[in-house]
């Protein structure tokens, strides 16, 4: 079982013990995808899906879709296109907060100016 | 720290504690009637827009960029409400003001919490806010009108047409007290718990509009458990619907329904109610102020377009769950 499958099938159980619509089937409905695919998927038998079907997972399970993303070793296209746009730039910001601590990193999103009022 | 995600205010204090963060978003919503009637929650119709104020600095007076926060539009006579949001346990305590005036004490704003009269709100005890506190249970909606025309709470109170826009300062709880607080929780329960104003020309103000049935909860937790070192603000400038056109070069959100199309067309109000939280009373101070109807009426002017009362509304009973909104508005539907 990949952790991919396994954080799925836990998080899926999870959910399942307090409300029925969890249940394989119903979820593989949801996300359009057969139930036996799914549950391929949450074995480990197959490689996780697609962008577009982690992505309903994501929003199926309540998971960051971001997260759910990169366990399932991948990267948003968005993300992808943002980087595209400017390589260089993306590429050392990452390299060079890649040991930075989360605090440090959120210190460089914009934040709205408080001023003087 | 504030930033911007999605047209909500993400608030987040990593300095205090992983975990402490909320969101804001305003919301637009439908004008209840300034009749003198109480009404039932309005739904929400969407965010309204929110910007950078600094990213418009050369269109705006030096004396509005000075302020920072964001901006954003209102067309006049629109109503709107605050949403509190994130889905976060980690409890913060939030002063809102406009016009620099408490909305729910209706004091002058100071930059520190106080309990007597309590002049903040407890999130994410309350789950949102639609207008001043008038009264115990009731408040008046937040109503978008000019600055300069004695409309607004500030002009009434103040009797200067200063500040105008809308003012929040988020405190975060102190972070053992969170931990104790979660600590508590999982060994009682073992389970998880479920978190600024314009140029001189462009300047809008909020305004007291029709009733509504809606509670501010008292503060359960007691002013001690508030970190007011690390307090996170912001200014947020509200601007009419021509000058956020001019400000951003962006179209605003379309005119929201009347609240008669909308009850005429079946869609639901609703009604929210908690009865673990105890409630504070309402303010004297905003009790006495007056609303847009009746400053318009002793002006002779028509303040507020479409004012009739509305009767039949189908209410819906909202316990223990954020969701608010409906679907998207349709002009064509009405």
């Amino acid at each position: 079982m990949t952790h991919f499958g396994k954080h799925i099938r836990s998080r899926r159980e999870d959910l399942r013990k307090q409300d029925k619509r969890f249940s394989l089937r119903q979820v593989a409905q949801r996300i359009e995808v057969e139930p036996a695919y799914l549950s391929k998927i949450e074995r480990g038998d197959v490689p996780p899906p697609s962008e577009a079907t982690t992505l309903k997972l994501a929003r199926d399970l309540g998971e960051d879709p971001d997260v759910l993303l990169a366990l399932a070793g991948k990267v948003s296209s968005d993300l992808q296109e943002i980087i595209r746009k400017r390589p260089k730039l993306f590429a050392d910001l990452i390299r060079k907060m890649k040991e930075a601590p989360d605090h440090a990193i959120l210190r460089i999103v914009r934040e709205v100016r408080d001023g003087e009022w | 720290m504030i930033y911007l995600e999605d047209d909500q205010l993400e608030i987040h204090c990593p300095e205090v504690h992983d975990h402490a963060r909320c969101s804001i978003s305003f919301q637009r919503t439908l004008r209840i009637p300034d009749d003198g009637r109480e009404y039932p929650l309005p739904p929400g119709l969407g965010d309204f827009p929110l910007r950078h104020l600094d990213d418009y600095a050369e269109r705006l007076p030096e004396g509005r960029v000075r302020r920072g926060g964001v901006i954003m539009p209102m067309f006049q006579a629109e109503a709107m409400w605050l949403n509190f949001g994130g889905f976060s346990p980690y409890p913060f305590a939030l002063k809102i003001a406009t016009g620099k005036i408490c909305a729910i004490t209706g004091e002058n704003w100071v930059n520190h919490l106080n309990t007597d009269p309590q002049d903040y709100i407890v999130l994410p005890d309350q789950p949102w806010l639609d207008g001043y506190c008038v009264e115990e249970g009731v408040i008046r909606q937040f109503v978008a009108m000019p600055l300069g025309e004695g409309y607004t709470v500030e002009e009434q109170l103040s009797g200067e047409a200063q500040h105008g826009g809308l003012q929040i300062t988020a405190y975060p709880m102190k972070a053992e007290k969170f931990e104790e607080m979660m600590a508590g929780r999982h060994k009682e329960m073992s389970v998880d718990s479920m978190i600024l104003h314009s140029p001189a020309e462009a300047d809008m103000g909020l305004a007291p509009g029709g009733r509504m049935r809606q509670e501010i909860y008292e503060d359960d937790y007691g002013l001690d458990v508030w970190d007011q070192r690390h307090p996170a603000r912001c200014f947020v400038t509200i601007a009419n619907s021509t000058q956020w056109m001019a400000i951003t070069g962006e179209r605003p959100p379309i005119v929201p329904p009347t609240a008669r199309h909308y009850t005429e067309a079946g869609l639901p109000w609703y009604d929210y109610y908690d009865a673990d939280n105890e409630v504070v009373s309402g303010s004297e101070i905003l009790k006495a102020v007056k609303s847009v109807a009746q400053i318009g009426k002793e002006k002779g002017e028509t303040a507020l377009p479409n004012n009739e009362s509305v009767n039949g509304t189908r209410v819906v009973s909202i316990r223990d769950t954020r969701k608010r909104t409906v679907r998207e508005y349709d002009d064509s539907e009405l």
